[in-house]
Order: C-alpha cells, then sequence, then structure tokens
C-alpha cells in the first residue's frame, strides 16, 4: 500500500483514527485485531461492540449507571428519534468549545463514541420507501421524509463523533426486485456525493467534523461493484470507514485493496453470540448490538463466555431470570461475575422484579448482560492475540459447547411504547392486559396472604370471581 | 442517661434541638441499621424497589431510611420466600433501615371489599380477587419476616371524612385493642420496632383519647395515622398539633402518608418528625419535577429546548454538573418523558433528592436556631405573593408563633 491516499484513509486532520494491530489475511477478510481511537474519546478495541440506543438513552440505563457500571465503549442513535418537531431542539443545544451537540443533549458519558445513523436498527417498515431525493423515517409523531441538505445541516449541528450517511436501504423483510436493487446503489451513491459536497461546502473552520463511515448495501456484488469500485477509488479520502447492511458481502471487498484498511462497523445487527462470531472471522471490527437490549427485556440473563468453558453438556446461552426456580436464591446470576448485579444482588431479587414488574429488574439485567458482552469481546481479542488459528478453533468449541439461540423469557416484556414499534393488523399483544373484568371470567382460585395457619386463615378457597370489580381493582392499583 | 436520650432494646432516640419559637425539633435516630437524622422524609420502597432506581443510587441521594409495603411484599415474593432469603433488607441488598406498614392501610382504599371484624381484615387481592385475611397477628408475623427496623401496628383505618362517629369510635378503640394484640405477637422486639398508630379521625377528643391509650403501651415511636385521605388541610393540622402536644418528647413522631413540600414544612413546625409518602416517586413518572418554585411538568412543550438544570442550583446526581453529576437538562427529560423508562429514574432520583434535602435544610435550621426564617424562605419562593400562600398553612403556622402574613 504505497498509495498515499491509500494511507490516509482512516485519517483525521493528519492522524490516522483506526490502527490495526494483527490481520490474518492483509485484504481484511478474516478476524482481526485493531484499535479505533477518536479525539477525545476513550480509544475502542477492537473487535467491538456499541450499543443501540433509543431516543438517546441505553434503555432503562441512566447516565450515571451507564458510566459507572457498563464498559461500553460506543453508542448508535438514530436521527429519526430527535427530528419529531419542526424546530429539532437537540440542535440548539449549548455546547462548549470541544463537547458536541448529541452527547451534551444525550448526557453521554465523554469517553463514549457516538456513532449517529438516520435510522433505529431494527427499523420501522415505511409504506411508501424512499424517493429520488429523500428517504422515509419513522419519528415518534409519525412518517416524514429527510432530504439531503436537511440531514447534512443536522449531521453538521449534532455533530457525532461518527456518522452514517443515508442510504437507500429496502424496508426490513422486503425482497427488492434486481431492478429496484440497482436503483438503491445508484441513488446512495448520488446521496454520499451531495452529502459530502454539501459537507464541503458549508464547513466552518471552528466546527467539529463527523468521520463518515460510508454505506455499503445489502446488494448482491454484480449490482453494487461498481458503487464498491467508486468508494474505494473516487471518495476513499474521505471515508474513515464502512457501515455494512449485509456481512455476508464482508468477502467482496477483497477486490478492493484500499477499503481493507478501513474499520468496518456492522449494521447487520447480529441475534446470537455465534453470529457476532462469524461476523468477526468475516472481518468486522465493531458489531451494533440490539440483542443485549432484546434479551434483558425478555428477562433473561446471559452466561456465556469466551472462550467458552470446558464442559461436557452443552450450555445454555442465558437463563430466564422469571422461573420460579429463582425464587429464594441467593447466589449472583453467574457465579464469579464482577458486574454491579451479580456482586450487589441476587437471583432471587432479579426474580421478584420481574414478577412484580418493577422496573429495576430490567435496569439490573442491562448492567449485567452488557458487562457478560464486554467480556466476551475482551475474550475475543485476547484469543485472537494469540493467533488466528486459537481463535478459529475456539469460535468451534464456542458453537459446539452453547445452544444456538437464547432461552425464551417466559415472562411479560418491559411495556412497549408505541413510537417505535408499529402493530400489524391481526397481530396479538405482547403483554396480558393487566386487569380483565372479573364479573366476566371464570371462577378463580383463591388464596390466602399469610401463610401461617391462623384459625381464621382460610386457603384454597374457591368463590365466584366477580365479587370484585374492576374499578376497585384500579383504585387499589393506583393506591402504589 | 442523658436527659435528652430516650433509649429501648432496638432503637435511641436523642434530641439535639428545639426551635425556640415553633414546635419543630431536629434529632438522631439510631436504628438498627444505623442513624437517621430527623425531622426525616422517607421515600417509598412498595416492592422492595424504589421505582427504577438502583440501592445504590437511593443510597446517593443521602436516604438512609425507606418504606416497603408489607401489603404487597406479602403477596410477592410472599413471606416464605423472604424466610428462605432472610428478610427485606437482603432480599433488596440494602443495608440501611427499613419502614414497613401493616398492611392496613390498603383497607381505606380497598373499603368497598373489606369486612371489618375484630378478628382482623378480609379483603380481596386486586390482583386476582383472591380473599386475605389480615390480623394483627399476621401482620406481625410478616413484618418480622421482613425484618424492618421500623414496623407499624395493624389499625383500623377510616377515612378521616367519615360522618359516622360511632364507626369512628369503634375503630378508634379497635386500634388500641390491636396494638397490645401486636406487642404480643411481635418476636423480635430487640432488633425490630414497633410502633403505634394514632387514630381517631378529626375528633380532636378522641384524638387525645387515643394519645393517652396509645403513649401508655410504651412503644419506642409513635404515629398519627388516619391522616391524608382527603380531609381539609386546616382539619390535618388541629389533629398533628394536637397529638404532638400530648406526645412524649424524647419519642419520633410520624405522620403517615404526607409528602407535599408544604405539608411537610409545616407538619414539622407542629412537632413531628417523620414522613413518607409515594407523591415524589410517583408524580416523577408522570414527568412532574419537584423544585422549591413549584412543580414542573417537563412534558409542557415549554420544556423541550430547555437547555437549563432540572432546578438551578439542585446537588442531586441529574442536576450536578461535571465528572461526577450527569448533567440533565429539562430538555432531555422532556425529549424522553413517558417515552423511555430512563426519563421516570432521571426524574425519581431528583424528586428524591429534594425532599431529603428540603427536611436536611430544616434541619439544620432547627438546630441554628432560624427556622421560621426558613419557613418565610421557603413560601416566598414557592408563591410569588403572600396573598396565595394557602389559608391552612398560614392559619397553622401563626398558631405555632410564626406569622407569613407581616
Amino acid at each position: 500500500m504505497s498509495d498515499p491516499s491509500l494511507e490516509n484513509s482512516a485519517n483525521m486532520s493528519g492522524r490516522k483514527i483506526f490502527e490495526l494491530i494483527t490481520s490474518a489475511a492483509a485484504d481484511g477478510s478474516a478476524a482481526r485485531l485493531g484499535k479505533l481511537s477518536l479525539p477525545g474519546r476513550k480509544a475502542i478495541e477492537t473487535p467491538n461492540f456499541i450499543a443501540a440506543t433509543s431516543r438517546g438513552s441505553l434503555p432503562h440505563l441512566t447516565p450515571d449507571n451507564f458510566k459507572r457500571h457498563t464498559a461500553v465503549s460506543g453508542v448508535y442513535m438514530a436521527l429519526e428519534e430527535f427530528i419529531e418537531k419542526k424546530e429539532p431542539p437537540v440542535q440548539h443545544t449549548p455546547v462548549g468549545e470541544i463537547s458536541r451537540r448529541l452527547h451534551s443533549f444525550t448526557a453521554l458519558p465523554s469517553s463514549t463514541v457516538s456513532i449517529l445513523g438516520p435510522r433505529r436498527c431494527a427499523a420501522v417498515a415505511t409504506p411508501f420507501g424512499n424517493t429520488p431525493k429523500t428517504i422515509t423515517v419513522f419519528t415518534s409523531t409519525g412518517f416524514r421524509n429527510v432530504t439531503i441538505p436537511e440531514f447534512t445541516s443536522w449531521i453538521q449541528s449534532l455533530q457525532p463523533d461518527i456518522v452514517l450517511p443515508l442510504a437507500d436501504l429496502p424496508n426490513p423483510g422486503a425482497t427488492p426486485s434486481s431492478k429496484k436493487l440497482a436503483r438503491m446503489v445508484d441513488r446512495t451513491e448520488v446521496w454520499l456525493g451531495e452529502f459530502f459536497d454539501r459537507m464541503a461546502l458549508s464547513k466552518s473552520s471552528d466546527s467539529l467534523g463527523s468521520l463518515v463511515f460510508a454505506p455499503v448495501l445489502p446488494v448482491d456484488y454484480p449490482i453494487q461493484w461498481d458503487y464498491l469500485r467508486h468508494l474505494s477509488e473516487d471518495v476513499i479520502d474521505k471515508l474513515s470507514g464502512l457501515a455494512m447492511y449485509d456481512t455476508n458481502n464482508l468477502p467482496d471487498l477483497v477486490n478492493y485493496p484500499s477499503l481493507a484498511p478501513l474499520p468496518k462497523l456492522s449494521m447487520d445487527t447480529p441475534k446470537t453470540p455465534q453470529e457476532v462470531l462469524r461476523q468477526i472471522s468475516l472481518g468486522i471490527d465493531i458489531c451494533t448490538l440490539m440483542f443485549v437490549n432484546s434479551t434483558s427485556d425478555a428477562g433473561v440473563a446471559m452466561t456465556f463466555s469466551f472462550p467458552p468453558p470446558s464442559v461436557d453438556k452443552v450450555q445454555p446461552l442465558g437463563i430466564n431470570m422469571w422461573s420460579p426456580e429463582h425464587n429464594a436464591a441467593v447466589a449472583p446470576l453467574v457465579e464469579g461475575c464482577q458486574c454491579y448485579t451479580c456482586t450487589k444482588h441476587h437471583r432471587a431479587y432479579l426474580r421478584h422484579l420481574l414478577n412484580a414488574k418493577e422496573m429495576l429488574g430490567w435496569n439490573l439485567l442491562q448492567i449485567h448482560n452488557h458487562h457478560v458482552v464486554s467480556e466476551f469481546f475482551a475474550g475475543i481479542r485476547e484469543t485472537l492475540g494469540k493467533g488466528e488459528a486459537v481463535f478459529e478453533d475456539a469460535v468451534n468449541r464456542f458453537a459446539a459447547t452453547y445452544e444456538p439461540l437464547f432461552p425464551e423469557g417466559t415472562g411479560e416484556r418491559p411495556r412497549a411504547r408505541g413510537y417505535h414499534f408499529k402493530s400489524e393488523a391481526g397481530s396479538e399483544k405482547i403483554n396480558k392486559p393487566a386487569w380483565t373484568d372479573l364479573d366476566k371470567g371464570a371462577e378463580v382460585e383463591i388464596m390466602s396472604l399469610v401463610e401461617d395457619s391462623t384459625p381464621s386463615s382460610e386457603s384454597h378457597v374457591v368463590i365466584p370471581a366477580g365479587a370484585i370489580t374492576v374499578e376497585a381493582a384500579a383504585a387499589a392499583l393506583s393506591l402504589n | 442517661m442523658a436527659s435528652n436520650v430516650y433509649t429501648s432494646p432496638a432503637l435511641s432516640f436523642e434530641l439535639l434541638a428545639k426551635c425556640s419559637t415553633t414546635r419543630a425539633r431536629a434529632s438522631i435516630l439510631t436504628l438498627p441499621h444505623g442513624p437517621v437524622q430527623l425531622p426525616i422524609f422517607m421515600p417509598v420502597a412498595t416492592q422492595a424497589s424504589l421505582k427504577g432506581i438502583t440501592p445504590e443510587q437511593l443510597e446517593d441521594t443521602g436516604c438512609r431510611l425507606c418504606l416497603n409495603n408489607t401489603y404487597h411484599l406479602g403477596l410477592k415474593p410472599g413471606q416464605e420466600i423472604l424466610d428462605a432469603v432472610g428478610g427485606a433488607h437482603k432480599l433488596q441488598g440494602w443495608n440501611h433501615n427499613l419502614l414497613t406498614d401493616s398492611g392496613g392501610f390498603q383497607m381505606v382504599s380497598l373499603l368497598k371489599l373489606a369486612t371489618i371484624t375484630e378478628e382482623g381484615v378480609r379483603f380481596l387481592s386486586p390482583h386476582d380477587g383472591s380473599p386475605m385475611l389480615l390480623t394483627p397477628e399476621h401482620s406481625m408475623s410478616l413484618q418480622n419476616s421482613i425484618g424492618s427496623d421500623i414496623m407499624m401496628q395493624l389499625d383500623d383505618v377510616l377515612v378521616t371524612t367519615s360522618p359516622d362517629k360511632a364507626r369512628m369510635r369503634e375503630a378508634m378503640e379497635r386500634s388500641v385493642r390491636w396494638l397490645d394484640r401486636c406487642i404480643a405477637a411481635h418476636k423480635n422486639p430487640d432488633r425490630q420496632n414497633l410502633f403505634c398508630i394514632i387514630q381517631g379521625g378529626l375528633d380532636l377528643e378522641m384524638r387525645r383519647e387515643c394519645c393517652e391509650e396509645m403513649v401508655a403501651r410504651d412503644t419506642p415511636g409513635i404515629a398519627i395515622g388516619g391522616l391524608s385521605g382527603g380531609e381539609a388541610k386546616a382539619d390535618y393540622c388541629r389533629v398533628v398539633e394536637t397529638c404532638t402536644a400530648l406526645l412524649p418528647d424524647l419519642k419520633p413522631r410520624y405522620v403517615m402518608g404526607i409528602g407535599y413540600p408544604e405539608d411537610l414544612i409545616v407538619s414539622v413546625a407542629l412537632g413531628a418528625d417523620m414522613f413518607d409518602c409515594v407523591w415524589p416517586t410517583r408524580t416523577a413518572r408522570f414527568g412532574n419535577a419537584v423544585t422549591k418554585h413549584g412543580v414542573l411538568n417537563i412534558r409542557n412543550a415549554k420544556y423541550a429546548s430547555d437547555f437549563g438544570p432540572i432546578e438551578p442550583g439542585c446537588g442531586c446526581m441529574c442536576c450536578r454538573e461535571g465528572e461526577d453529576g450527569m448533567g440533565i437538562t429539562r430538555a432531555f427529560i422532556h425529549h424522553n418523558a413517558s417515552k423511555e423508562t430512563v426519563a421516570a429514574h432521571l426524574l425519581t432520583i431528583h424528586n428524591v433528592w429534594y425532599q431529603l434535602q428540603l427536611m436536611r435544610d430544616i434541619r439544620q435550621a432547627v438546630i441554628e436556631d432560624r427556622f421560621p426564617a426558613l419557613i418565610r424562605q421557603f413560601f416566598a419562593q414557592l408563591y410569588e405573593d403572600k396573598s396565595q400562600y394557602p389559608e391552612w398553612a398560614v392559619d397553622a403556622l401563626k398558631r405555632v408563633n410564626v406569622d407569613l402574613t407581616v
């Protein structure tokens, strides 16, 4: 790589932001160790993960808990969660000389890297798709269009550390025709060009720039090879990384050596640690993870580690904390785990909190699960440091050691707030209704409040349920 | 033994200072899990969790005594599990003090469903319609299993506004009899304190009678109950001042269910020491921030671009800036209010801090004998004009020698 433009590919103001430490394959098509260092932020050793936020927060965790009790080094935020108002307040956030607006607005710890993209990771499908000049996003007040000029000015105002520019992505689950796929690639290339032009045009000397991770679309190589060539030759000096919307495209990149030194961010969010390992084997440096949040919401505590332990039996990836077996278990979620949840609390409390639908349950699970995932990635890096073969061996053993999927949480989820979910006709509710009309209900089994047997306590009597009214039940609820 | 100290097997009460104008007191109450400074506001961790925040975050607000609700813990996780785990402190990882109610408060709201007899209260679970019996013995047994530092007797609670005088007398007298049963059934008097609860509705004569009966039973602390049930504030104040006048100096006095800042400051002036209420934490979940200038609903559109802290000058984790604070803005809370639970958690932290800080300020003022000046400042910050001061507060304070009108 003697071409000077290649060396600049991951530079920012003359400073190299991504440093490759080891790589089994020079073309970047295998697992590799690296370090992403952004000015003012704690360096991210890769492979690593960034956490998916919701409206600028890691779900359930206040910024103090995020800072004190997680080792999360970067977060993904979605622009669509900040622009429901005509004049989005976030762009007026007062900032000092070195702080960035998105950071200040969301009270993100100063060591944490922010990555801003147009849409949430699991974006809600839009009814009409994108147009030649706009993409459709879903805000808390409904669908709206975002143009390139709007997007660019918001990026300049919000100042994320890293920006993922607009890409013409298909709706989730959709299988566009090849004609449409070709159009998606064309549009993305045009939009990227316009984005760069506008960024350059209105760049003021004192503004803090954002590093650009260009999108690589979930499209087959024969359709986007020319776009990849465009990235690798025409705009390479403006790129700081790549956002991979389909990690299966990683092998295609071997044809473009200038892209190899770029850090690769997976927006093809893996659903299991096994998928994380596969993506890393393909050359992903940073994974955007959704499954930590969803596993916590399911009431499941993660239990896996890397490299895997030597055991005889296939191990689950997590424990269903809803299970009554934990009722009186004064034991940490994972023996030896050093997270706040495991060092200060126990399974019985977690089970109680979930059962009582106390919000703290999900809060403590988020702390534990993010800790497990941070340790998992630390294990990956350590193993990779011992060589490619050691790593691949551990990956294979991991697949043999653990079940392929997380156990299902058997209880209810936190109430899904409507703005980022779109229900479909006929779909079932996630949770049972909290109250039913007992007047219409069947007979219910009765138990006494206290288990000791004073003469008056009646256990397991069956009475008609009609004796309690919904109003009275609601009144009792409002007590606390 | 010094004349300003009272000790009982599981508690000691040291009266540090008395306001020279009002009846306010500052004291140290030492409980099995450490000392707490009175006057005190106790946040309510109903189901062994203070809505969404960790015990560590609660500790950071300075809280050293919070409530659990016996009725709720009896349902979930249940007595058997509480026994197996080793009590509520161990269940929730809280090494400071806990106070539990008797479970009887639910009677007021569930009265339609409850039948009260001499034996106890029979009512239906709002969760599944199952009937539950709560006797004084049950309540003690449950609270012994919970292991709370302060337990409350089971009392016969009526809404104070009930016009049925005969029923009110019956309830008051029954509460006294139930206290005797509670004392007899209490298994751990060496490490758990049982407080009596004075009843008698708004009838001051009945309250006096009840005070006499309850004080004679010499519990280590005394609660004034049956209030905050919708009675007029003026009536409330009359009851509190009537009771505190009859209570011994060297025991803590707890007024149950009180939490509005105005009520707190007036009640302290009337001689009460301890208070609890779900209001500050519940209202947080509705997007409301408690401040010295009143309650702000952060969901209001005017806060969307307000980049100030929740309350300027506040010392809570949310409002503090820099490395040891979060630097939360009203705009960020507005952004997430009723959308992400984080907004509720942040306001919960702020509101609990506000209540505790108010009590710390009151306490310091009593010790330095400048409490009347603090009362004046408090009302001046809350209202733009003296004409807006609530009449009940002005009247009640006048009776303890603080005239807000001059």
